[in-house]
């Protein structure tokens, strides 16, 4: 009984794991950092952590419904190059709206690209993205060859700006989150669901399997443009190398959210939240003045132990597989 | 009510899944206020045929209509739009969403077109779940995810799901296998209700017993072919049969008194057996012996099969012909020749994707040296194959390519080429026609009189009754009853099956 009562609490609110960590992270890293929630900290961290937030929240969707996409991170480079290269200080307000637009179309490209080798080609989503991945960044190398470029003063600033003293970056992190909570009661998710969790059933109730499943990695690559944008905005010039780190982050940060990787279950709050833990995490290393690739391995070692967590727990509580 | 009214007619129906056929000519006609009875043995096409219907399979040949209307359905969705609905076999929820998303899946009541409308989809759930109010346990709520409701809750969900979409025509795939005789009384009468309504019933069942009480016509299908249709009235249960099996007449059970039992040695003998679900089982079982365990589903009969197979730990004393074992793994157990043949074939019997040749020879491969030996293997193989009669393509094509009977009997097969002395059986013919029945019973006597001991749990009353020497009954993981000789009736197992109820320490 008590099981059931555990597991019907982490199908609805799958994100509670990732509150505690949060809650632990920050309260770390308050230690180290008494004045982390003054307004230029919080302002400077979220602006940070919102292209791994956009990153990742695609990233849950692919997973979700059972899924991933090891691209991702190309893709941002791949969109930052291309920003760079149509928007320069010069640029006219038309030229940037074009910028934007080739941008955002760039991605969703990206993704209907993978989607099509997935949904309807039927190729192992792991391998057919880490393939695809070498595209993108190839298509990054090919369009901004060193890095360079820079962004008008206009719209970096602006994305430093804080209206009514909240950062702007967390504006648009708590718009994202408001937007799946809204998702997350359409029929869109229902589907989203349903195809992560039994997809032949989903498929003989009538859910158009093959759709949703290109719908993901649209999803994703447009996640994946808005990611880039913000990062470029942030550093105001571009890098074709800039995402690579990204893709393992994302994966990361949905892992930490609670959302199984096996798909079916999980969310964007959830992924939100890891990603401001996977980022307090790495504030609290450099401030404890431990040499930089500890962050890689955390990263690897949260993925890893995400993976073995549900064996674990089995091989503790003696249960047999299956029953 | 013209709306309501609906005619559906499939006519010569093929389809081949590779090599295998799974329908030749199969035809089916139904119309409004009608139950139609589809009937046949395992691998038939009944499931292929309503798959035809539903939209989920599409057919090499064959003309399907609609209220006289010649139709195509190229997916589920556009069956569904023309208001047919289905519950299928194998389940088609979705284990970890809920019940009410579960069968509002693809029609939920939406709010402005776009938002799911949560409070109207809890109301109509609740009156959907009335319609079986009082046999179910109180588990079943519309915000519960599936996974955690059992397996006669999960049926009922999903035949709320094929109701909730208002269907014209409805489709009951085995929609009564896993459900008690309760649930299957408030069903039929829910059907005579849609019967009313003017929906039209396509029925698919083993259970003959409830094809005599719910059907209007019955159609048969055998090997893919409609070998006959009739009105119920004008038909009976052995004439049915006959259709069933076909030229090959159902085989008598045999009852041959087999050796004395009592010289017989005893082969496994097990005292004080405890796991999480038995609460000290003692037995005995003698070369020779076929020991029935019985009892309602679920107390503890898997365990008692699975601990002496060493799958899952216990406490206790067990002894092989004399010599006391404490397996902790089912290899240790194949090494004293013990074979176990599972509950549920697919995932616990069978590598479905492999070839049968593989799966037959999967705990043998180290009798064939290195390297492998496989032209030996594929002899063995294929003497296993004629013995059990096995129908398929070749010993090279997967497994998933057989009907649920053959599949069964690729199971036994693999234990078989290891020559077992004591053989555990749960619940062997589950899901299996009567014909494949009847060559298992058949198999079972043969490996008796051969002096292999077996211990058979079964949930087919009848089987327990007709096969074995003595039938050990379950409760509440303890054995309540011993049957046998004069003890060995229906009546007596139904009566120590039900039992009195010790109080509930739930």
């Amino acid at each position: 009984m008590n099981d059931i009562r555990l597991k019907r609490l982490a199908l609805r609110h799958p994100y509670l794991f990732a509150l505690l960590l949060l809650v632990v992270a920050l309260g770390v890293n308050l230690y180290f950092q008494p004045n982390l929630f003054s307004q230029r900290v919080l302002s400077g961290n979220m602006r940070i952590f919102l292209p791994t937030m956009f990153l990742a929240a695609g990233q849950a969707i692919v997973v979700i419904a059972g899924g991933i996409d090891l691209s991702v991170g190309a893709m941002v480079s791949m969109v930052n190059a291309i920003l760079v290269t149509l928007i320069t200080r010069e640029s006219t307000s038309s030229d940037i709206v074009v910028g934007l637009l080739a941008a955002l179309g760039a991605g969703m490209a990206a993704g209907a690209f993978n989607g099509v080798c997935v949904a309807f080609l039927r190729l192992q989503p792991i391998v057919t993205t880490y393939a695809t991945s070498f595209i993108f960044a190839g298509a990054a190398l090919y369009i901004l060859p060193r890095p360079g470029g820079l962004l008008p003063s206009g719209m970096t600033s602006f994305y430093r700006s804080t209206p009514l003293g909240i950062p702007l970056a967390l504006w648009i992190a708590v718009l994202i989150g408001a937007v799946w909570v809204v998702v997350r009661r359409t029929r869109f998710a229902r589907f989203l669901f349903s195809v992560g969790g039994e997809p032949e059933s989903a498929y003989a109730t009538g859910v158009p399997v093959s759709l949703m499943r290109l719908s993901t990695y649209v999803a994703a690559g447009l996640m994946a443009s808005l990611s880039a944008l913000t990062l470029t905005l942030n550093t105001g010039t571009g890098d074709p190398r800039i995402g690579e780190q990204m893709t393992l982050s994302s994966i990361v940060a949905v892992v930490l959210g609670g959302t199984r990787l096996s798909g079916g279950q999980g969310g964007v709050i959830g992924t939100l939240m890891g990603v401001v833990v996977l980022g307090t995490i790495r504030n609290i290393i450099s401030f404890a003045q431990v040499p930089t690739w500890w962050e890689t391995l955390v990263d690897a070692l949260i993925v890893v132990g995400a993976l073995a967590g549900p064996g674990l727990i089995r091989l503790i509580r003696g249960q047999r597989e299956g029953t | 009510m013209e709306n309501t009214s609906v005619s559906l007619s499939a006519q010569q129906m093929e389809k081949h899944y590779g090599g295998v056929v799974a329908l030749s000519d199969a035809h089916l006609d139904v119309e409004s206020g009608q139950v139609m009875a589809l009937i046949g043995a395992n691998g038939s096409g009944k499931s292929t045929l309503c798959k035809i219907i539903t939209g989920v399979v599409e057919p090499d040949r064959g003309r399907l209509s609609l209220d006289g209307e010649r139709m195509t359905f190229p997916s589920p969705q556009v069956a569904k739009d023309q208001g047919i609905a289905a519950v299928y076999q194998e389940l088609s929820l979705i284990p970890d969403m809920t019940v009410a998303e579960n069968i509002w899946l693809t029609h939920e009541p939406l709010t402005g077109g776009v938002l799911v409308d949560s409070k109207r989809v809890q109301e109509e759930t609740r009156e959907l779940l009335d319609l079986f109010s009082g046999t179910y346990s109180g588990k079943l709520e519309p915000g519960v995810p599936v996974s955690t409701l059992s397996p006669d809750e999960r049926q009922i969900v999903e035949i709320l799901k094929a109701l909730s979409l208002n269907p014209r025509l409805m489709i009951l795939d085995e929609a009564t296998a896993s459900l008690d005789a309760q649930q299957v009384d408030r069903l039929f009468n829910l059907i005579a209700d849609w019967k009313e309504a003017g929906k039209a019933i396509i029925f698919v069942s083993h259970r003959m017993e409830e094809i005599m009480r719910i059907a209007d016509c019955v159609s048969v299908l055998r090997n893919g072919e409609t070998v006959g249709t009739s009105p119920i009235e004008e038909t009976d249960e052995d004439e049915l049969v006959e259709m069933m099996v076909g030229a090959t007449q159902a085989v008598p059970r045999v009852e041959e008194a087999p050796k004395k039992l009592s010289e017989a040695r005893t082969r496994l003998k097990v005292e004080n057996l405890e796991t999480r679900v038995l609460k000290g089982v003692d037995l005995e079982v003698r070369d020779g012996e076929l020991l029935g365990i019985g009892g309602l589903q679920g107390q503890g009969q898997s365990d008692l099969l699975l601990a002496a197979f060493g799958v899952i730990p216990f406490c206790g004393r067990m002894t092989l012909a004399g010599q006391e074992v404490h397996f902790t793994h089912p290899r240790q157990a194949m090494r004293h020749r013990l074979a176990l043949v599972p509950g549920d074939r697919a995932a616990e019997g069978l590598l479905m994707r492999r070839s049968i040749l593989e799966n037959l020879q999967l705990p043998s491969w180290m009798k064939y040296g290195f390297p492998l030996n496989v032209e030996k293997a594929r002899e063995d193989a294929n003497r296993v194959a004629d013995t059990l009669n096995l129908v398929m393509a070749g010993l090279s094509a997967p497994v998933r390519s057989l009907s649920g009977g053959n599949a069964q009997k690729v199971v036994l097969g693999k234990w078989l080429l290891r020559d077992p002395n004591l053989l555990l059986l749960n619940d062997p013919t589950k899901g299996v026609d009567v014909g494949t029945k009847q060559e298992f019973y058949n198999l079972l006597n043969e490996l008796r009189q051969e002096g292999t001991a077996i211990v058979l749990y079964s949930t087919d009353d009848q089987e327990l009754l007709g096969l074995c020497d003595r039938v050990l009954v379950l409760q509440d993981g303890q054995i309540t009853a011993e049957l046998s000789g004069e003890t060995l009736t229906h009546a007596e197992l139904v009566k120590a099956s039900l039992g009195s109820s010790q109080g509930n320490d739930v």
